[in-house]
């Protein structure tokens, strides 16, 4: 081993087993393991647990970014009860999760099963599928934006060929929904496409070998074979599309403010005018609150519905 | 060796290609509407500013205009925009690579007292989505507690939320779990302090694992927009993604829009082609942290 190391003088391990050496070591060690740490502990508590508890505490006050801040107790609470917006708030989210699971859940599985069956340029669609997935949402919306605008847009222009009317995809308050979810769909498939693609490839041929010797058909290898595989990760990535699509809030934001009417406004987006556009900081981390343990409640309801399924 | 659901010898039957070719054929019409918008980008960033109204269809060009490609480079700053992401994210990456390896070293191999209850508070805020804490975050980053100083229009408010991630952590912890100890205990007997042992020992040893996290963390970070926004709302030093779409936004003529769009979104894809073998594996290992 190549190390040119420090003085040899101080073993690191003490030769005498007598107490204060080996109190002395486990200090010194115990130091070390400290010092360590100590960037990791001073970052995570200045930009994560320090917040995390303000999060709390600011949803029973009345915050004031100068001055003090002043204990209200349930107010915040009681005043999204009477916001207005509150109905329409969740259930654009919940419209939301369902658009993004009947356009983008079965997406990618269908897709990972036939990539799996090419016998070459499974790297191509591999990488092409991942593409959008790289690039930054608010310049890919940017071109989408354009797309889907309803003079120039090569949308209408495309859909024209079939007879269909000029629509108004982000300005109609029926189609703004659905084409939001297209992008972000194109946007995130890619991702799941991925990991789909992995875990078929545990798959033993010898499964399908053996069902093809008893005569099985194509579509019963998939149905008894592949999708019982997959079930699991299928599982588990339906309840990560619905919490990441509950949280929504770049291409609504960007693209149409919450709009048109409050068509597309999310929980997040509504988080965000309250607390930087309307400086109300202490109602907007109630509403942080609520939707974090909406999406645990959601998420524990799900986990236990789900075993009591496989149990079965 | 290479099948899956059809055997080779059911690809020679009719039935078989039909299911081969209709595969295909499904994926490669897939692949064009994932492409579409970097193409559709690429030629109306060519097209005149009126010609791009009228054009319908056709995706192509009448007269190619290249210098609208030049004229969106300088009109837009896109050379500042790119050097502005890049100090971001990689001095984000650089930190939140050298924290976590700490941090993972400490608890991989120094065994703090308290260590369970250290892996479970950083366990938690993978638990907690962002969102949560995200007003408070600014609130934190405006005041700093004790010090009293803002972070605000500096790159600091950006770069310690990145360096922040008990991802990191946790993937780094496993791998130097796994790192033969005898290897340590014998730099240790030679004298080997424990930095010298994470630095000239682990570290090399761990390249794969870094390399693979570098290149998930700087294309996660590149894409970031909420934080960036808040945080630095000086245009001099804003990234592309916030910069670039309020630009956008702003009256530019659409052609200009376009091209400004199509180069902002190279640098992302060359590095994901590039990369590629990288990013698979740090996908599929994202995904365990679900």
């Amino acid at each position: 081993m190549r190390l040119t190391l420090a003085s040899p003088m101080k073993p690191p391990v003490p030769l005498r087993n007598d107490w204060v050496s080996r109190v002395r070591y486990h200090l010194s060690r115990q130091f070390a393991a400290y010092l360590f740490l100590l960037p990791a502990l001073l970052t995570f508590a200045l930009v994560a647990w320090y917040p995390i508890t303000q999060a709390i505490q600011m949803s029973f006050q009345d915050v004031r970014l100068a001055g003090e801040s002043t204990w209200v107790g349930l107010k915040n609470f009681e005043l999204m009860g009477k916001d207005p917006a509150l109905g329409v708030i969740w259930a654009n989210a919940l419209q939301f999760a369902v658009l993004s699971l009947t356009m983008g859940y079965g997406v990618p599985i269908f897709l990972a099963i036939l990539i799996r069956e090419m016998r070459n340029a499974k790297g191509f669609f591999r990488v092409v599928y991942f593409l959008p997935t790289v690039v930054p949402i608010s310049i890919a919306v940017i071109v989408w934006r354009f797309i889907f605008d309803p003079d120039a847009g090569f949308l209408n222009s495309f859909l024209k060929v079939f007879g269909v009317e000029a629509q108004k995809w982000l300005q109609d308050p029926n189609l703004v929904k659905p084409s939001m979810v297209a992008i972000m769909t194109w946007a995130a498939f890619g991702t799941t496409t991925l990991i789909y693609l992995s875990s078929l490839q545990e798959i033993p041929t010898e499964l399908y070998e053996a069902a093809e010797l008893d005569g099985a058909p194509p579509l019963a290898r998939v149905r008894f074979i592949t999708l019982p595989h997959l079930a699991p990760i299928m599982s588990l990535l339906l309840i990560l599309q619905v919490m990441a699509v509950v949280q929504v809030f770049t291409e609504p934001f960007l693209l149409t403010k919450g709009g048109p009417g409050r068509a597309t406004l999310t929980p997040v987006l509504h988080i965000y005018n309250r607390a930087f556009l309307r400086a109300d900081i202490g109602y907007a981390s109630a509403w942080s609150l609520i939707l974090v343990v909406a999406l645990m409640v959601f998420s524990l309801f799900y986990q236990i519905i789900n075993r009591r399924l496989s149990a079965d | 060796m290479d099948r899956a659901i059809l055997s080779d010898i059911e690809l020679r039957t009719t039935t078989g290609r039909l299911y081969y070719y209709g595969s295909m054929a499904v994926l490669l019409a897939i692949a064009v509407v994932v492409l579409f918008p970097f193409v559709y980008a690429f030629t109306s960033g060519l097209k005149g500013s009126t010609e791009i109204f009228t054009s319908g269809l056709q995706l192509l060009p009448q007269n190619p205009q290249w210098e609208n490609y030049t004229t969106a480079w300088n009109k837009f700053e896109i050379a500042k925009l790119f050097f502005n992401s890049f100090v971001i994210v990689s001095v984000g990456v650089f930190l939140r690579l050298s924290i976590s390896a700490l941090a993972a070293y400490g608890l991989s191999r120094l065994k703090p007292m308290g260590g369970r209850y250290l892996m479970m508070l950083f366990f938690i805020t993978l638990m907690i989505p962002g969102i949560a804490y995200l007003v408070p975050l600014f609130v934190t980053l405006k005041d700093v507690p004790i010090l009293h100083i803002s972070l605000l229009e500096s790159y600091w408010g950006l770069w310690l939320p990145y360096a922040a991630s008990a991802f990191a952590i946790f993937v780094l912890k496993n791998f130097f779990d796994r790192i033969p100890t005898e290897i340590l205990d014998s730099a240790r007997i030679d004298g080997a302090s424990q930095l010298q042992i994470l630095l000239r020992i682990v570290l090399p040893l761990s390249r794969s694992i870094l390399l693979i996290l570098a290149v998930l963390t700087f294309m996660d970070l590149w894409k970031d927009y909420l934080l960036p926004y808040l945080v630095i709302t000086n245009p001099q030093y804003q990234p592309i993604t916030v910069r670039l779409f309020y630009l956008a936004d702003s009256n530019h003529g659409v052609n200009l829009q376009m091209a400004a769009a199509f180069i902002a979104l190279m640098p992302p894809l060359m590095i994901a082609i590039l990369l590629q073998r990288f990013m698979k594996t740090g996908v599929t290992m994202g995904s365990i942290k679900g």
